[in-house]
């Protein structure tokens, strides 16, 4: 085998042989070598080669620019001195930059990220716990679940796995309510009614349970999805790799921790950063099952009315005169998602092509 | 006397665990004979593998009873009635079809968003799959500074879901800042395209062809953003590719053209279902459409009744779309396999 330098070598030498052949060609009459179809596919193909780059160029920047223009946007206001918002004069590059803006947002938003001395009212950390720890359950029994539908044959297989797809499918706007109230008169499996020391029934609203217990049960935010990833991802997997294991005694379960874990390592990364995406942009279910902002979609949902309680006095302000806060607001909700984008934003493109989504 | 009961309750236990080990309800077979014990042991190989199997998504169902299947029946049952929210529960009364009847023939607002919300998304939906199957495509090839690329096209996926763009939208719009879209859509002046019509000789249609460019050029912003999650579906499809055909296609001389209809759609094709079912369900979910909007207003009135029956129709003629959808789709996926 040849090293990837070699390659290289290889790849050179033989477009400089083929660019030579083609100047011998030419020299000596192209119509004696290739048929008038020939000819012309050839000079369509180079020449859509020296086209096409230049238009792809020009497609990729200018769909690239709508997309990042509305991030350029929140760039250049969060940083700018509010009275510089109202100046004609200035269209991107504010005249004076100043950091006021977001320290002030960050204290309304009670957000730091310099300051880690108040844990508990620190809205990232609350943030950043509540997601991490309802993804990794939610990663970990997705996953079970999606081997047992990837391996097992067993009755009623299709039937449960198109409870699966209906999950996909049902929106969370439509199980709210009825969920909330099973969470407000929370019973134990269901059944046991259970009670605060109060004597009132004990509700679960406002803990982190609420979102911790579905993700236990797999049934955690778009779990119908990563359900259906896990599966088609150990589907693709080689059975031979669980035989092996079987006949060295493991029992099934042994041989999904040992066996088909290791070897599932990029989907479980992939899976987990969507899932930390997907529940730190949730406002809809946070907001229906916690009643003070606990999370940072929520603080930014309600950003405008915190601002004109805490900056203005409780005065009506219209939006435009707090634009620069809120961008502030925007820029601190997705800063920590985009530094995690930036490192490991190869494993959400790698990861989902290799976990097996295409086999669908 | 406590020693029997525990070698009572030891024997009860293996005997358990030989019915479990031998499937199900089936009786112990006899030692002696090995023809008999072989088969035994077979039959229960597969049962215990089933079993195994109902083990695996135990915890999933046990869950999805809880918190999926009691809410939403649950939420059916409020629709037909009409609900009050009292201590301990929800309080029901007057049951009947009244809400769903109510919707239809009596809220002025509910079957003019639904209609609009349809057509939008029958509009939408193939345009979204158009464009992200031509940025996949773009994003496939080899290029320099591919990877950079990628990385802004995705930026969306792990942004548009939160409310972060709604805000800084909303903030660009209220604050007369011309969007990324407006920007954009000045290549495509209304007038360039009237003119254009008027010059090949088109003058009825023009107009009606005009307003609909007009709206998709002005509204690329929400196209690219949408296309996230599509592209990289559509990405790992392409990557499915086998060389082979690749090579095929160049040895027989297919131009680009060819090959992109021969080669890449039908490889795609399965790719398909799963991007039209991701966009339709979307659009569908998104709080932001004006059918969304009206179940959680009725819903934030304490309404649950009315608004669960406005969901519940809502999902139900949805649901239908899809199934037609996939029907006709069906017909035209190719499966390499099977």
């Amino acid at each position: 085998m040849a090293t990837k330098k070699e390659e290289k070598q290889f790849e050179k030498e033989r477009k400089a042989a083929m660019k030579a052949r083609m100047a011998r060609m030419k020299a000596e009459g192209l119509e004696n070598y290739f048929t008038p179809d020939q000819i012309r596919y050839n000079r369509n193909q180079r020449i859509l080669g020296a086209v096409w780059p230049v238009f792809r160029a020009l497609i990729l920047f200018g769909l690239g620019f709508v997309i990042m223009y509305p991030l350029m946007f929140m760039l250049s206001t969060a940083f700018r001195p509010n009275d510089q918002m109202t100046d004609p004069s200035i269209v991107w590059l504010p005249k004076s930059l100043t950091f006021d803006n977001v320290k002030q947002t960050a204290e309304v938003m009670k957000v730091s990220y310099w300051d880690w001395g108040h844990p508990l009212e620190n809205t990232v950390l609350n943030t950043i716990v509540l997601n991490v720890v309802a993804s990794v359950l939610q990663v970990i029994t997705c996953s079970i679940t999606g081997y047992g539908f990837a391996r097992f044959k067993f009755k009623g297989r299709n039937a449960f796995f198109a409870l699966v797809l209906l999950m996909i499918i049902v929106p969370p706007q439509i199980t709210t309510i009825p969920l909330y109230l099973q969470y407000a008169y929370f019973k134990l499996f269901g059944i046991i009614p259970l009670y605060a020391s109060n004597g009132e029934r004990l509700s679960i609203i406002n803990s982190g349970l609420t979102m911790y217990l579905p993700a236990i049960f797999a049934n955690g935010i778009k779990a119908g999805l990563f359900i259906y990833i896990f599966r088609q991802f150990f589907r693709g997997l080689p059975k031979e790799l669980e035989d092996a294991a079987y006949l060295d005694g493991c029992g099934p379960f042994e041989t999904y921790v040992k066996i088909m874990v290791p070897n599932a390592k990029t989907s479980f990364l992939t899976v987990f950063l969507f899932s930390i995406v997907w529940y730190w942009n949730d406002f809809y279910v946070s907001s229906s099952f916690f009643t003070e902002n606990r999370t940072m979609a929520l603080m930014l949902k309600n950003l405008d009315a915190a601002l004109q309680q805490q900056l203005f006095d409780g005065q009506t302000v219209s939006i435009r005169q707090i634009i620069v806060w809120l961008e502030s607001g925007c820029l601190l909700a997705i800063l920590p998602i985009l530094v995690m984008y930036t490192f490991l934003q190869k494993y959400f493109v790698e990861g989902v092509e290799r976990s097996g989504l295409t086999g669908m | 006397m406590s020693e029997i009961e525990n070698n009572n309750l030891n024997t009860a236990e293996a005997e358990a665990e030989t019915a479990q080990e031998v499937g199900g309800n089936l009786p112990p077979m006899p030692q002696s004979s090995e023809d008999k014990k072989f088969r035994g042991i077979k039959m229960s190989y597969e049962k215990r593998k089933a079993m195994y199997g109902y083990g695996f998504i135990a915890l999933w169902f046990v869950g999805s009873i809880y918190f999926f299947i009691a809410p939403l029946i649950q939420s059916l049952i409020y629709s037909f009635h009409q609900t009050k929210i009292v201590q301990g529960g929800m309080e029901m009364s007057n049951p009947g079809f009244k809400n769903y009847y109510n919707a239809f023939r009596k809220d002025q607002y509910y079957v003019p968003a639904l209609t609009a919300m349809i057509k939008d998304t029958l509009l939408n939906t193939p345009l979204i799959i158009v464009f992200s199957v031509f940025i996949a495509v773009i994003l496939n090839q080899k290029f320099k500074g591919r990877t950079a690329a990628r990385a802004i096209f995705f930026l969306p996926v792990i942004i548009a879901t939160g409310p972060v763009i709604d805000i800084i939208n909303g903030n660009m719009s209220t604050g007369g800042y011309s969007g990324g879209s407006e920007q954009f859509s000045t290549m495509f002046e209304t007038n360039l395209v009237d003119d254009l019509l008027n010059f090949l000789g088109i003058y009825n249609i023009s107009d009606k062809l005009t307003e609909i460019i007009s709206t998709l050029t002005s509204d690329i912003m929400n196209l690219v953003w949408k296309c996230g999650i599509q592209i990289l579906l559509f990405l790992s499809a392409l990557q499915g590719i086998p060389y082979s055909a690749k090579e095929a296609a160049s040895m027989e001389g297919a131009t680009a053209w060819e090959y992109f209809w021969k080669i890449t759609v039908p490889y795609i094709s399965p790719m398909l279902i799963a991007a039209l079912v991701y966009t339709i369900v979307d659009s569908f979910v998104d709080p932001g459409n004006e059918v969304m909007t009206l179940v959680l207003n009725q819903s934030k009135q304490w309404e649950h009744g009315y608004s669960a029956a406005l969901a519940w129709a809502y999902f139900a003629i949805v649901g239908v779309i899809l199934a037609i959808v996939l029907a006709i789709i069906n017909r035209f996926v190719y499966y390499e396999v099977e």
